[in-house]
């Protein structure tokens, strides 16, 4: 009863606020926000990369490293801190395992190219994928993740200003792909 | 041609989140212009596909997985404080912070019925003396028992006064003192008791007056009303009239101060 009671207190609470808790050594206040946030990172990575494992794998890194690093949350926009860890992540494997130097965005197909079984991809999937990554990012994002032009800004380094611009030229080109393809 | 367009506001437009003066500008540009409409509409569509797009689950293995390393860093975290003695991890600190709250707990229950036992031993002693030395005794450890802590004691410490045939002035103003200024209405009404029935003494007499001004126990008022009105005490009628227009007043005591009033002549 207590603790139905605890969780139900604590499931009210911001994520800046668990977030907290976390970072002052209550370990188990992340499973709540792991089950807040863990299918957005999941869903954001698959969009970015087309690979349900890996996506798992990464997302699973993600909140391994909210673990450890959370003496270092500052108290900032939650999702702004996991998409940037999240982002980071991904990065990190493509340098990881491909020494050449090629972009984020042909890896990325190569994946999708490379499986044997190729998902049902949407048309819009599709679309997105043809995209640069940088571009696909901000889109996937903005409109699946719902994240605001000024925490997208901090996530990856710019100002919401410049966000807003490449969000809309990044929505055009889309609609260009999108439209050819149909 | 294409800078009088207003392809790059679309997608702010359609999310509504232009100022209204833009909004309009672009509306009306809209209306009469077969790109910018053909633009929009496709960012209807795409839109939508944003908004159909199925959101994937991601398998058991994800959560089991990551909640099996919550627990190993729990026990690791947990071990480390262990080793490190100088740490001041809440964690860690709970059983010590524990056992110094019921240290504590303890040595205040502890000292506490000490105390109280003390107490007991005093005034078992004062009331022992009471019954056996002369009067002059009596009335030093009565007025030690007036002063005592526990109202009990001092209810008997006064109601010890009705012993005295004759008591002193020193036993009146320890009386009085106890019926203004008491902190336990009891003794304050014990005192009101006892004294009334030493009502010749103007000493007395004037100690009620005061109580009339800074008595606030309704009951109490009522008994020092009676007393001063059956002794017909003409000073006290300024302080009955007082009582009787303050807005604080009772009304019972009102009716009281009422009925007495007209006696006192």
């Amino acid at each position: 009863m207590k603790t139905n009671k605890t969780i139900t207190f604590l499931e009210n609470l911001t994520d800046e606020m668990l977030m907290a808790k976390v970072a002052n050594g209550n370990l188990d206040v992340l499973k709540i926000l792991f089950e807040r946030h863990h299918k957005h990172v999941f869903n954001f990575l698959y969009k970015m990369c087309g690979d349900k494992m890996l996506s798992e794998d990464i997302t699973q890194e993600v909140f391994y490293k909210l673990m450890k690093y959370r003496s270092s949350y500052n108290n900032g926009k939650f999702v702004s801190w996991l998409f940037t860890i999240a982002r980071n992540c991904l990065k990190t494997h493509f340098r990881k395992t491909v020494n050449t130097p090629e972009s984020i965005d042909t890896t990325a197909i190569k994946h999708i190219e490379k499986e044997e079984e190729k998902p049902d991809y949407s048309d819009l999937q599709i679309a997105l994928n043809q995209l640069d990554a940088s571009d696909r990012e901000l889109l996937v994002l903005h409109r699946f993740q719902e994240i605001k032009y000024e925490e997208l800004a901090n996530i990856v380094g710019s100002t919401p200003g410049a966000v807003k611009t490449k969000v809309s030229r990044a929505m055009q080109k889309l609609r260009n792909i999108y439209f050819k393809n149909i | 041609m294409e800078n009088k367009h207003y392809i790059a506001q679309l997608p702010d437009y359609l999310d509504d989140t232009l100022p209204p003066e833009q909004k309009e500008v672009i509306a009306t540009h809209i209306a009469s212009c077969t790109t910018c409409k053909e633009a929009l509409k496709e960012l209807q569509i795409l839109s939508t596909a944003f908004d159909n797009e199925p959101e994937v689950a991601p398998s058991a293995r994800l959560r089991d997985n990551f909640f099996a390393q919550l627990e190993a860093e729990k026990q690791s975290s947990s071990k480390l404080i262990a080793m490190d003695g100088s740490s001041f991890s809440k964690k860690t600190n709970w059983p010590t912070t524990f056992l110094k709250i019921a240290a504590s707990i303890a040595l205040l229950i502890g000292s506490y019925f000490l105390g109280k036992q003390q107490q007991a031993q005093i005034a078992h002693t004062e009331i022992a003396l009471l019954t056996n030395e002369n009067e002059s005794f009596k009335q030093t450890a009565m007025l030690s028992l007036m002063g005592n802590k526990s109202a009990s004691k001092r209810i008997q410490g006064v109601q010890f006064v009705t012993e005295f045939s004759a008591p002193d002035e020193t036993i009146v103003s320890a009386l009085i003192e106890r019926m203004l200024n008491d902190e336990n209405t009891n003794v304050r009404r014990t005192a009101v008791e006892v004294l009334s029935e030493f009502t010749r003494s103007e000493l007395v007499t004037n100690g009620f007056i005061k109580a009339l001004k800074t008595e606030k126990d309704p009951g109490i008022q009522i008994t020092i009303i009676q007393i001063l009105g059956k002794i017909q005490e003409r000073n006290a009628v300024v302080p009955m009239q007082n009582l009787l227009e303050r807005k604080d007043t009772q009304p019972y005591v009102k009716e009281e101060l009422e009925l007495v009033l007209p006696k006192i002549i």
